[in-house]
């Protein structure tokens, strides 16, 4: 190779790359109608579950399942929050489909721990009470999760 | 996958690495979300691609979504291959040559 670039201008160059890049990896995010829509779904499955009613809390848990899975395969891999651009998958990483499931599936065990604690306190409507406190978490710790999943991408770029 | 280093004359530019590095980390990217990005004016922002895109390394597709037309450009195959083998051969000036005095004094002085 002749005239190549300079040790300094390469260097520039790649500092120059890894910051474009750091533009794309601040994009990885859920859309926030996800994490209010969730909350807003876990408050009234939590709402139904302390009517004691069998047939609703079937029919509760089975639309909110299926508006969950509806809509989870093409929003939870992190990479449509913006719809100015669809990250790629191996920057936003596998990792973090993996992450929101195991999330729910935590928040589901604080739902039903809460829940319990409620009612063996004598609390009236229990399962509210700590659907009501998930859905917080849900709606601030949400946005400050996928802080986490940009950290991790940023790192696998090699970026500050 | 072992990547060639390969310097791109095509893509060092400055403008144009950049352009190529945002659009590496996606599948698409707007071209409002792009120019915004790197602070370009529409007519520098659709030059530069006009050179990307007549050289294959990328391609611009104009989409509806509702009533408006969006432009989503993305990087080919062809571009793809050429971005990382241009990051390589950075990489592997960066490993094997020293800065020069000059170079150190500037540096220094920064």
């Amino acid at each position: 190779m002749t005239n190549g670039p300079s040790h300094e201008e390469a260097t520039r160059a790649l500092e120059s790359i890894r910051h474009d890049q750091s533009k794309v990896i601040a994009q990885i995010a859920l859309p926030s109608w996800y994490w209010w829509g969730l909350a807003a779904g876990w408050i009234v499955l939590g709402v139904v579950s302390d009517l004691h009613n069998p047939w609703w809390i079937s029919i509760a848990t089975l639309a909110f399942g299926a508006a969950h899975a509806s809509v989870a395969h093409w929003v939870i891999g992190g990479r449509q929050g913006s719809t100015q651009l669809r990250v790629r998958g191996e920057v936003a990483g596998a990792f973090t489909p993996w992450l929101i499931i195991g999330c729910l599936v935590a928040l589901v065990a604080i739902t039903i721990v809460g829940a319990v604690a409620g009612s063996v306190n004598g609390v009236s409507h229990p399962v509210t009470i700590a659907s009501v406190g998930v859905a917080i978490i849900i709606v601030l710790g949400g946005p400050r999760l996928m802080g986490v999943v940009r950290r991790r991408a940023a790192r696998r770029l090699g970026l500050p | 996958m072992t990547v060639t280093p390969r310097f791109d004359e095509i893509i060092h530019p400055s403008t144009r690495l950049s352009i190529v590095a945002l659009l590496a980390g996606a599948d698409w990217v707007d071209f409002s979300f792009a120019r915004d990005q790197l602070g370009l004016s529409d007519s520098a922002l659709s030059k530069q691609f006009a050179t990307l895109e007549e050289a294959g390394y990328l391609s611009i597709e104009r989409p509806m979504t509702g009533r408006r037309r969006r432009v989503h450009v993305r990087l080919t195959g062809a571009g793809r291959t050429a971005f990382d083998g241009h990051v390589a051969a950075l990489q592997e000036i960066v490993a094997t040559s020293a800065p020069t005095r000059q170079e150190e004094a500037d540096h220094a002085s920064n």
